[in-house]
């Protein structure tokens, strides 16, 4: 608002100095220990106030050939498992996920907002959701089935609400219709001109659960038995096990996962999508 | 015996040959939908059910099981257990007011964010939005080791600290204590708190504000008369949503362990000798009181509380 306000009592002198500060506050705090994690992990030794040594690359190294001692799997299986691990839930939240956030977009039925509830609403937390897990499926936990079918059904609901969101910014039925009165069917319009229409939306939610599946810390250390750890895990026993400069790498590993992915997201332009992750 | 009285289960019996004889070969326009309805949500409750609900019951059976290793009897003897026991009553209270006091902060540091986004020219709003909301996607874990950076040991902030008060940096790192997990906490809490803050605030009337302005209010006076009341739901929803996520999170006190609360405990029970019988208790009365809060709660809301 105007600067000719700015006068007189003291929330017009200083609030917006105090909104800035806090607002400052807030980045340093959050981004600060970020950047440190990135930084140091080139360094060689941090005894001091801030790291030294640099610029060496066997945290680095250490992460990604795996070192033999302490959490000695290197991050490059833990990552190739865990990207399949996450990827096959993916492929079940496309399959679960795209009908139902249509059918609560499109049609008009008894109960819609309860499945919308449902859909978008996530049931148990991980921790909770493993505890369940533990008996119900023991077979399936050192397979890995059990983390797949955990993590679908905790990444679902971001799925929903992103494909949802394209969907919102369509005229289904219009489309629909059009597709019909062409002679498609009512499955093939659905598949050939609906799915494809919703194209940004899918990727993003794709995106979005993957990552959100990789990460999974909670579910995956009460489910995970033995094998070969998922990511988070790994992330887990560095932080634990590892030198603090080679937790500071494994870290950054996952930083720049992340980083990638949002850059991912920003090109596809789903903007609801970046905010959500 | 007329023949017009017909058997309430041959009622109901003709009421499903009709429906299901509508769904296979329906006849008109409405019942062809309600079928594509159906055919579109059967895939997600089969997961729903098959991996959600189907293992949520077994683990509320199994916390009434009396035998160890498969689920049989009745026993109240786990939540007796949880509700007598002094310890657990402890960890109870610990969550409880541990998860409040780091909502509300977070929620107070979040608003007037939120505001400046909104309402103020920043530089580069872009690149702080993302900087804002990076730690939406990171695990608790990896918050943590933002805490351990900041006020470990050898943290930035420790050492800052020592030096300025002259202590030693050992005796000033709290990343460890019950502070150092309340900034973690709050780490996970901020970007989450905005999302919903944000969606809020930008559907706040701007000319009631100017009014108010012009009428002689003071900033102060505008945002407590006219802007608070129009953000309620975004705050109320901002409580429901965050005050949830304290209330799951585990992989952070799992490496700070600053302080013993349900989550941790949960698993204390599994890695000290397997108590599945009691770790299932725990988890479902954690489940029964949170989903019991967010009814409740989103009574008073009109806000998208989702994540």
């Amino acid at each position: 608002m105007a600067d000719r306000f700015e006068r007189g009592s003291l929330s017009a002198r200083f609030g917006r100095q105090t909104v800035k500060a806090v607002l400052a506050l807030t980045l340093f705090f959050l981004a600060f220990p970020v950047a440190m994690t990135f930084i140091s992990s080139f360094a060689s030794d941090w005894f001091g106030v801030f790291p030294s040594g640099f610029i060496t690359l066997s945290n680095w190294q250490d992460v990604i050939v795996g070192t033999g001692v302490g959490a000695d799997v290197a991050v490059g299986s833990s990552l190739a498992y865990s990207t399949g691990l996450a990827l096959a839930g993916v492929v079940i939240n496309l399959i679960v996920g795209v009908p139902i956030a249509y059918a609560v977009a499109r049609y008009e039925f008894w109960g819609r907002s309860w499945v919308n509830v449902f859909a978008i609403l996530p049931l148990a937390p991980g921790i909770i959701l493993g505890v369940a897990f533990l008996r119900t499926y023991p077979d399936l936990s050192t397979s890995g089935i059990a983390l797949v079918i955990g993590y679908s059904l905790l990444k679902a609901p971001y799925m929903v609400m992103a494909v949802q969101s394209s969907f919102q910014s369509m005229d289904l039925q219009q489309i629909e219709e059009s597709a019909r009165s062409l002679g498609a069917s009512w499955p093939r319009t659905f598949l050939t001109v609906i799915v494809p229409n919703a194209k940004t939306g899918i990727i993003a939610g794709s995106i979005i659960s993957w990552t959100l599946a990789a990460a999974e810390f909670n579910f995956s250390y009460i489910v995970y038995s033995r094998g070969t750890p998922p990511l988070a895990i790994f992330l887990f026993n560095n932080i634990t096990n590892a030198s603090f400069l080679n937790a500071a790498a494994a870290v950054s590993v996952f930083f720049l996962l992340i980083a990638l992915v949002t850059i991912t997201l920003q090109i596809i332009g789903n903007r609801g999508a970046v905010q959500r992750i | 015996m007329g023949a017009d009285h017909v058997s309430p289960g041959a009622r109901v019996a003709e009421a499903v040959q009709t429906t299901v004889g509508s769904l296979v070969s329906p006849a008109t326009e409405r019942q062809r939908e309600i079928r594509r309805v159906i055919a579109l949500c059967l895939p997600f409750s089969v997961l729903l059910v098959f991996s959600g609900v189907f293992p949520l019951t077994e683990m509320v059976r199994i916390s009434f099981s009396e035998s160890r290793l498969v689920t049989e009897g009745f026993t109240l003897e786990f939540y007796r257990t949880l509700a007598a026991d002094p310890y657990y009553r402890t960890i109870a209270f610990n969550t409880v007011w541990f998860a409040a006091a780091t909502t509300v902060t977070s929620i107070c540091v979040a608003v007037p964010v939120a505001h400046a986004l909104e309402k103020y020219d920043l530089p580069a709003k872009s690149v702080i939005l993302t900087v804002l909301s990076f730690p939406n996607s990171l695990p608790g874990i990896v918050a943590a080791f933002m805490i351990i950076i900041l006020f470990g040991n050898t943290g930035v902030l420790s050492n800052v600290i020592a030096f300025l008060s002259g202590q030693s940096r050992i005796d000033v790192a709290i990343a460890t204590s019950v502070g150092g997990l309340f900034f973690a906490y709050i780490y996970s809490m901020i970007p989450r708190a905005l999302l919903l803050l944000r969606g809020t605030y930008a559907e706040v009337n701007t000319d009631a504000e100017e009014a108010a302005r012009s009428l002689g209010a003071t900033p102060l006076e505008t945002f407590r008369y006219v802007t608070l009341p129009q953000i309620k739901p975004g705050l109320i929803g901002a409580f429901i949503l965050v005050f949830r996520t304290g209330l799951a999170i585990f992989g952070t006190v799992l490496i700070l362990k600053g302080l013993l609360v349900w989550t941790l405990q949960i698993d204390r029970e599994l890695a000290q000798g397997f108590n599945i019988a009691q770790a299932s208790a725990m988890a479902t009365v954690w489940f029964v009181v949170v989903l019991g809060f967010t009814v409740l709660m989103l009574r008073y809301t009109s806000a998208e509380v989702s994540i």
